[in-house]
């Protein structure tokens, strides 16, 4: 480009504002959502990679197939896996991770924090730099702890204050005084760890230890295991050796399932983050439609670039004329889609700054723009906006260049391409409406999926329900158990409680048996078992298909075994059952499986009443066959439930303080059901979120470009115009022919993006076991929207047209 | 300076053909003033066009001091017309976004030599034809005539050897037709050659030789007596 070329282009900016505008502003939203997507692309792709040399490190999950979880996707895996890893492949560097709630007692008051017990190869297997203090080589001393930068601000003010310090710890109904040796930095957002103290773990191998036996256990998941691996090979052989290793060392603790297997599975640790169902296509998904934006806005630019092409084609004639040769234009327009880009970049990166904080608090995601650096966007967006310039400018360029000087000298008649370049522009009009169509469809589902999660029927009632997580802990005793399930029935505004082992948004505790049933041969399904309180199911609303719900007056219904440990019961009870295990009991009817007895010989449950399928879980998840046994006293490990009326955030306050009040010393832990059932689905939401703001953006731009294009095309037509009403059209006909000329490409576009769509939206649908129906309204509505847009912005152009005076028109040049 | 032999120029579109230029002969000598006549349609613009690169004859041989430029490429056609040729056009066309002064040094631009001088050069070429007060106007803002003189400074800034105009006048009123043709006579006289098409007999009349054109071929060619 020269100086020329340079000040004209700076000059038709600043004269043709309009143009430029839509121009440069389409070019720079596009870039933004491109620059904003892909940083939730980055941000989501790099968990885990913070941590030094994680390419080498690996998470070892395992379980026995007779477990409820398929062995190929547990993360966990059983105590005594890495203590045979370490008997039968001596040198494995590696370690446990045991994460779970302790209290920091400071002034007689119980914080909650996160603990992570490890063996004392931790260091060498997260080979974290300290901030102040050293880490120990060998982590062994159960008196030590290493906190994190923000529990040291939060205790001691600062990580050097921190050092030597003493941290108060109860956990387990034990009381702990730690010496805090060294502080590490906060875990990054892009990490599934989450801990705040990494403490040794106290685990004896001696046999005369009580906890020895779950220890040795194969059946029981209770810790994460790590190891460090050097390179591919050893992480192969590493592989290779498991299998052999759980032959020698896994016994059946099982013997009802004679065929039982235990199996191991090695993942990469940064394939973590992407084990849930469908989230890899997810952020691929997300990442697309970044693409796509930004090519939405290129072909905006191609578009309205080639449009212009015959207002410009004097000047380049007169270009040729003086001398320039066809690489000396090319390189002049090619130039001034570059800087297009350039300034389009700038204002696109000036957009994400604005957008991100807003992004962030509509998603709740922690998105950041980094300027230098390794992840640093400047470079990046420089090498985008050249290589942006130089594909939107391309064909542009090549249909200037082309311009025959003599013809358009003589004749001022513009060229676009001819007939070859309106079939071109044609084409990439059908491309953007397809895109904008297909992302339309998109957020529609997308909305309407997580709405349906929101709203759909659960099986219980899910508003105004109170969760207490830390009714769980093990430092209650049975008396405080039933003394805080007491005052909080007792609350103002509460109108019952009681406590379970399943409610809404927790997992935790899964246990299954499998039960055979009377006159089928074999095992029988497996069922997940919970134990439930008193008043459980009147609290959560559960609704009776068949039967009665367990009442504890009657003898029979109450599980004796339950009431000494909370552990598996080998007593004859009465249960009640859901719709799910009904199904998969093989009985015809919930009516039909009242009264009937089902499991081993020495556990038999008999079934006295069969509820409506709770939905706990993710709406991602089927919703499991299960089994509830009546508590005789309280739940231990149980979750208590409260139902209440009024307002949400006042009556958590009140059960707060009711809390605070009885046990001091342990932290609360409490939000409502609808607060843990939106927790389950916020990934989902944040993707419909974020896919609705592209999309709605995409589609933004689309429509800017169509109506730029629309514009420089009647204004190009204005002559025909003067000539068909001359010959008697009237602006009816006028406006019709105008109209109809992008009639045909979003036609077009709506044939080419239904199926798509369909097919995409039907794989994201596939991963919800509550899902909604995909329904035709979706794609015959996004299809009317796009017309009705189109329509709209192309009309408000044809009728000025179409009603200017014929005479004008004819001499319009 | 100028030899056409056998020119021919034929246009193919929608599998009809029509023949524009058929069997040109003739030749320009250095320091003529030559206006081509005939009627619309007759090949006249064509024929400029084909003097001035910027079309390709179908057959024929064009030399150009001996240079077959026929035979030649787009780039060095390119160079030629940036070194050796002027245009002025019956509509001026000057880019809008540049100023007069801008305008007139985009006719160096192309040239593939030194910036040196270049703006006494444009001082130069707008003192010939008078609108050195004009240099920071915008071509809206001038009359038709001014637009005309500041497109002949265009032409003549780069020291062209030979200057095409096709209808330079055609746009302008009597006064001003007459004005741009006493700048262009001036130019011949100082020693430049220049073609010119011209619908106007009076002004075919002032210059050196007139060329009479019809369907494509050249009837006449008549030096002036002086």
């Amino acid at each position: 480009m020269d100086r020329f070329a340079l000040v004209a282009f700076w000059r038709s900016l600043t004269r043709h504002r309009l143009y430029a505008a839509l121009n440069i502003g389409g070019l720079a939203l596009g870039i933004a959502v491109f620059l904003v997507l892909g940083l939730y692309v980055r941000f989501e792709t790099s968990y885990e990679k913070w941590l030094p040399g994680w390419q080498d490190l690996y998470l070892v999950g395992g379980a026995g197939t007779g477990a409820p979880e398929d062995a190929a996707h547990t993360q966990n895996s059983p105590v005594a896996a890495f203590t045979a890893i370490r008997a039968d492949l001596p040198g494995t560097i590696g370690t446990r991770v045991e994460s779970r709630d302790i209290a920091v007692v400071q002034n007689g008051v119980g914080v909650r924090e996160r603990l992570a017990s490890v063996d004392p190869d931790v260091f060498a297997v997260f080979r974290l730099s300290p901030v102040a203090g050293a880490l120990p080589r060998s982590f062994r001393d159960p008196s030590q702890v290493v906190i994190t930068a923000r529990t040291a601000a939060k205790y001691f003010g600062s990580p050097a204050a921190a050092l030597g310090g003493t941290l108060p710890v109860t956990s387990r109904g034990q009381q702990t005084n730690y010496r805090v040796v060294a502080v590490v930095p906060d875990l990054p957002d892009a990490s599934e760890l989450r801990f705040d103290l990494i403490a040794p773990m106290t685990y004896s191998e001696s046999p005369a230890d009580p906890a020895y036996k779950s220890n040795h256990q194969w059946n029981y998941n209770s810790v994460e295991t790590f190891v460090r691996l050097p390179g591919q090979a050893a992480a192969d052989r590493f592989a290779a050796a498991l299998p052999a290793l759980a032959a020698r060392h896994v016994t059946n603790e099982t013997p009802e399932v004679p065929d039982y297997r235990f199996a191991f599975n090695v993942r990469p640790i940064a394939s973590r983050h992407f084990e849930a169902p469908g989230s890899r296509l997810m952020v691929a998904t997300l990442g697309i439609i970044g693409f796509l934006t930004l090519l939405v806005a290129v072909v905006n630019y191609v578009n309205l670039a080639t449009a212009r092409a015959g207002l410009r084609a004097r000047e380049v004639g007169m270009r040729k004329v003086l001398g320039a040769d066809r690489a000396t234009l090319m390189r002049h327009y090619l130039g001034e889609a570059v800087v297009t880009a350039l300034v389009a970049a700038a204002l696109g990166l000036a957009l994400a700054e604005l957008g991100v904080p807003l992004i962030n608090a509509s998603t709740g995601l922690t998105l950041s723009i980094r300027y230098v650096g390794a992840d640093g966007v400047l470079l990046p967006l420089l090498l985008l906006a050249l290589l942006v310039g130089l594909t939107a400018g391309l064909y542009p360029a090549i249909v200037l260049a082309r311009v025959p000087a003599a013809a358009v000298l003589a004749s001022a008649r513009g060229p676009g391409g001819g007939r070859a370049g309106a079939r071109v522009r044609e084409g990439l009009v059908v491309f953007q409406f397809a895109v904008t169509i297909a992302l339309i469809v998109g957020t529609a589902v997308l909305v309407a999926q997580t709405h349906h999660v929101r709203s759909a029927d659960v099986g219980y009632d899910r508003q105004q329900l109170l969760l207490v997580r830390s009714y769980a802990s093990a430092s209650l005793d049975e008396a405080q158990r039933t003394d805080l399930l007491r005052r909080f029935a007792a609350l103002p505004g509460a109108r019952s409680a009681a406590a379970g082992t399943s409610v809404p948004g927790i997992g935790n505790y899964v246990s299954a048996n499998t039960y055979e049933v009377p006159g089928v041969p074999g095992y029988g399904p497996s069922i997940e078992f919970y134990s439930v309180s008193q008043g459980y199911f009147e609290t959560l609303r559960a609704r009776l298909l068949a039967g009665r719900l367990l009442d504890p007056a009657r003898p029979a219904d109450r599980d004796p075994d339950l009431a000494q440990d909370g552990s598996n019961t080998n007593a004859p009870a009465n249960v009640v059952i859901n719709r799910a295990a009904a199904r998969a009991l093989h009985f015809a009817s919930p009516a039909a499986a009242i009264g009937r007895t089902v499991g081993p010989a020495e556990g038999p449950r008999t079934i006295v009443g069969v509820i409506e399928n709770m939905r706990v879980d993710s709406a991602r998840r089927p919703v499991s066959p299960t089994l509830y046994l009546l508590s005789a006293r309280t739940v231990k490990n149980g979750i208590a439930v409260i139902r209440f009326n009024g307002d949400p955030r006042a009556f958590l306050e009140r059960a707060q303080a009711e809390w605070r009040s009885t046990v001091p010393r342990l932290p609360f832990d409490g939000y409502t059901a609808v607060q843990a059932l939106d927790r389950l689905g916020k990934s989902d939401q944040q993707m419909a979120n974020l896919f609705a703001i592209g999309s709605i953006l995409a589609v933004g731009i689309g429509c800017v470009g169509l109506w730029g294009l629309a514009s420089f095309t009647t204004a190009r037509r204005t002559r025909e115009i003067g000539v068909r009403k001359t010959l008697g059209a009237t602006s009816n006909d006028v406006a019709k022919l105008l109209v109809g000329q992008f009639l045909r490409p979003v036609l077009l576009a709506n044939v080419l993006a239904w199926p798509l769509a369909w097919l995409g939206m039907r794989t994201w649908l596939a991963g919800f076991d509550d899902r909604i129906a995909l329904s035709p309204l979706f794609f015959v509505g996004a299809g009317a929207l796009t017309l009705v847009i189109a329509i709209a912005t192309v009309m408000s152009q044809s009728i000025r047209a179409s009603r200017a005076t014929p005479a004008w028109a004819l001499r319009h040049e | 300076m100028i030899e056409l032999r056998a020119i021919q120029r034929r246009y193919t579109s929608d599998e009809v053909e029509t023949t524009a230029l058929a069997d040109i002969n003739f030749s320009v000598s250095a320091g003529e003033f030559v206006a081509i006549m005939g009627p619309s349609g007759c090949g006249k613009s064509t024929l400029l066009n084909m003097l001035g690169t910027v079309d390709r004859p179908s057959a024929g041989q064009y030399l150009f001091e001996g240079r077959d430029l026929a035979r030649e490429d787009e780039t060095a056609l390119a160079q030629f017309r940036a070194r050796t040729l002027g245009f002025v056009f019956q509509s001026f066309n000057l880019i809008d976004e540049l100023t007069i002064a801008e305008n007139i040094e985009l006719g160096l631009a192309y040239r593939r030599d030194g910036r040196g001088n270049r703006r006494q050069r444009v001082e130069a070429a707008m003192d010939r034809v008078g609108i050195s007060h004009r240099a920071r106007h915008y071509p809206h803002q001038l009359s038709g005539g001014q637009q005309q003189r500041a497109a002949i400074a265009r032409a003549i800034v780069g020291d062209p050897k030979l200057i095409l105009a096709d209808e330079p006048t055609g746009n302008l009123d009597t006064e001003n037709g007459a004005q741009v043709m006493g700048i262009l006579d001036s130019l011949n006289r100082a020693g430049a050659t220049i073609v010119m098409v011209t619908h106007s007999p009076a002004h075919a009349d002032l210059v050196g030789r007139r060329i009479d054109m019809l369907d494509g071929r050249v009837v006449a060619s008549v030096a002036r007596q002086i």
